[in-house]
């Protein structure tokens, strides 16, 4: 079951873009991103208009004061797992808008951010990477051998505690740890 | 242009004598100080001179004891600032939106920003910025630091108020809506399928790039002015630093002004390209909006070759430009734009007969020449209505004197001639290149120039993609400015949007929407 919600979601998420502040630049690269030279939509992303149908926020812009509670509105609206993409530097820090009346800052001041893609405004080969980078680290490929390990030396035993049964164990990952997952995955 | 002959500053001096002072030759044409509500005068006096009048933007600055409202004002053949000043304890001053409509606006940005009451004006409030902003807290006085604004996030549910008659519906479009990419909120009211009345509310994007010129050097604004749009951006950055040089009498050299007009109309080309993709988006013809997006991709990569990145060039300066042409670059230039100059009778064929654009565009958003110049529209939006504005022509800056092109204008006012104005300019851009690429001149494309710039004031207009893009700097003699304004074209084009929408049908609006070439992010700054 874990196996297939995985491939389901690897193979298709549903982006969502919302624009909290940006200055065009980050999202007409987003808009390239569907053309036909780098068409991310043979990755089976989509844009998709609806927070409710949407599994990824693409958000780009610093936060301004104005958006921030439509942004996290947004967010609210999206099903569970949902993960965040900050596009471009403004939206990972506040980029050059940092300090400025208006502006509260990047998008993780509002909303928990689950991969960063930097730059001013980043290639689409960029954008292209940081979600490729994000649908492996939901399903990172297999490795083929695994390394020998070496021998541990053997640790005096604990005494063996009475198991409990626990049903939750065989339940799916919660999204809250999906996102911690990746977060270390991605931040590389 | 037949009055070319008007001599505006001498009909105000002959009908306003010696209660206003006139500077000529200051900013631009010249400068009229009118105190004590005299402005009204002076803009009567203009208006009824020259049919062509128009408010281009409306300057607030903090003048340390008072706060100075300076309206720049261009007629057919001038452009004049008439400087009012109001006490900031009492800050009023008389409304000209009765005389001029395009003014309701720029009004209103000068209340938010600088606490300017405009006695008279007829929808009063907040426009840029939020609801809950800080009662007595205006962002661009010299007091207040952007640091020690306590910002409180506006309630993303807002009272709606439902309009009193029951055949009404009120439909909000945004902030956040499918069929806009930036964040601005439209109330459309419709009876039925017509619209009746549409109430627009920016400030979604408004970063407060303005005041932040303040607080950088003049080099780190360029980059900072840049970033207001990420479609035209060099023209930004160009608008930024021909004001500059203006004040500080820098003289460009020649390669470096052929440079910036390559790089200006790639910019151009490529916001052109873009909008005439993106029309095809909102009225359901995708095949042409990927075609269209297709053939962007190639003046990309030539933005990318000659200045070094894909969106922004960083290629303006002050004193020239920071990177030149490589000769082996050039017949790659060629090359990419001879073969998109080989796909634009398809594209031109599709946008002049084919029937479903015609259907869309056609008789969609009529706005009429004479509502045109009243409501101070620009760029391709006022080519389209039949008015012949173009800075490149009217007030040649960089190498455009030089450059041969032709002024496209039509007269029909409506969505499909808006489309094929910027149709017919992405030749002309083309044309211009080519010339620009051919006639390069040689020699230095740089300067050294001080890091502090003298005292003083300059405006400067520059035609963007979108029309004309308006920059006032006045600085104070250190090496950061003491304001910088910055009026956008699509700030002067909102108000014929919300003019050409009512009485058609709601399902028309994002058509007549796109045909203005909206750009948000320009709007708020």
């Amino acid at each position: 079951m874990t196996d297939t919600k995985t491939w389901a979601r690897v193979k298709s998420p549903w982006v969502l873009h919302f624009n909290s502040g940006a200055c065009n630049g980050c999202d007409i690269e987003i808009v390239a991103l569907l053309t036909p030279k780098y068409d991310v939509e043979r990755f089976g992303v989509k844009l998709e208009p609806s927070p409710r149908h949407a599994d990824v926020l693409l958000v780009t812009g610093c936060v301004t004061q104005q958006c921030a509670e439509r942004l996290k509105r947004v967010y609210d609206q999206m099903p569970q797992p949902k993960f965040v993409v900050a596009i471009g530097a403004c939206a990972c820090s506040g980029g050059v808008f940092e300090g400025n009346y208006n502006v509260l800052g990047g998008v993780d001041k509002v909303i928990p951010v689950t991969a960063y893609i930097p730059g001013c405004p980043p290639r689409p080969e960029a954008i292209l990477d940081g979600v490729v980078k994000l649908l492996n680290a939901l399903n990172p490929p297999k490795p083929k051998k695994e390394p020998k390990q070496a021998k541990q030396p053997e640790l005096p035993k604990e005494e063996a505690k009475p198991e409990v049964a626990k049903p939750e164990a065989a339940i799916t990952q919660t999204a809250q740890q999906v996102v911690e997952e990746v977060k270390p995955i991605v931040k590389q | 242009m037949s009055n070319n002959k008007i001599d505006i500053l001498s009909i105000v001096a002959s009908k306003l004598g010696s209660k206003v002072e006139i500077q000529p030759g200051h900013l631009s044409t010249g400068t009229i100080i009118a105190q004590n509500g005299l402005h009204r005068d002076v803009l009567k006096a203009m208006i009824d001179a020259d049919e062509k009048t128009g408010i281009t933007a409306i300057t607030g600055l903090d003048l340390g004891a008072t706060i100075g409202v300076y309206y720049h004002v261009h007629t057919s053949n001038a452009f004049v600032t008439i400087k009012a000043e109001v006490p900031k304890e009492n800050p009023k001053i008389q409304t000209i939106v009765d005389l001029h409509p395009g003014a309701v606006f720029h009004e209103l940005e000068v209340a938010d920003l600088l606490g300017v009451v405009f006695e008279g004006h007829p929808t009063p409030g907040h426009f840029v910025l939020s609801e809950n902003w800080p009662i007595g807290v205006y962002p661009l006085r010299k007091d207040v630091k952007p640091q020690e604004v306590k910002l409180v996030p506006t309630p993303a549910s807002e009272e709606i108020k439902l309009p009193e008659n029951e055949r009404l519906v009120k439909i909000i479009i945004g902030p956040q809506h499918p069929a806009l990419l930036e964040p601005e909120k439209f109330a459309v009211t419709v009876d039925g399928e017509i619209v009746t009345k549409v109430e627009p509310r920016i400030g979604y994007v408004h970063r407060g790039i303005e005041k932040a010129t303040e607080s950088r050097t003049y080099l780190q604004d360029v980059y900072l002015v840049e970033r207001i749009c990420g479609i035209c951006n060099s023209i930004h950055a160009a608008g930024f630093v021909e004001c500059v040089e203006k004040i500080a009498k820098t003289e460009v050299p020649e390669r470096a002004r052929y440079l910036r007009v390559i790089a200006l109309e790639l910019n151009r080309l490529h916001s052109h390209l873009l909008t005439l993709g993106h029309a095809g988006l909102e009225i359901g013809y995708e095949t042409l909006f990927q075609y269209f997006w297709r053939d962007r991709e190639p003046i990309m990569d030539l933005i990318e070759l000659t200045s070094g990145n894909r969106v922004y060039s960083s290629l303006m300066t002050v004193g020239g430009v920071r990177r030149d042409i490589k000769e082996t670059d050039i017949p790659k230039i060629k090359s990419t734009l001879k073969t998109l100059r080989g796909q634009l009778p398809f594209y031109r064929q599709i946008y002049q007969n084919e029937p479903s654009i015609k259907l869309r565009m056609v008789n969609v958003g009529v706005l009429k020449r004479e509502d045109a110049l009243k409501l101070s529209v620009v760029g391709p939006v006022a080519r389209g209505s039949g008015v012949d504005i173009d800075v490149r022509k009217d007030e040649p800056y960089e190498a455009y004197g030089e450059i041969p092109f032709k002024e496209i204008v039509y007269k029909e006012g409506d969505t499909w001639a808006r489309m094929n104005v910027r149709m017919d300019e992405v030749e002309e851009s083309i044309n211009i290149i080519e010339y620009a690429v051919d006639h390069l001149p040689s020699g230095p494309f740089r300067i050294n120039t001080a890091r502090s710039v003298p005292a003083g004031e300059a405006v400067n207009r520059v035609e963007a993609p979108r029309g004309e893009l308006f920059y006032y700097v006045r600085s104070n003699g250190t090496d950061m400015p003491d304001r910088v304004k910055v009026r956008t074209p699509t700030f002067a084009n909102i108000p014929s949007f919300l003019k050409t929408a009512i009485g058609e049908s709601i399902a028309d609006v994002p058509a007549n929407f796109v045909s203005l070439d909206p750009c948000f992010s320009c709007t708020d700054r």
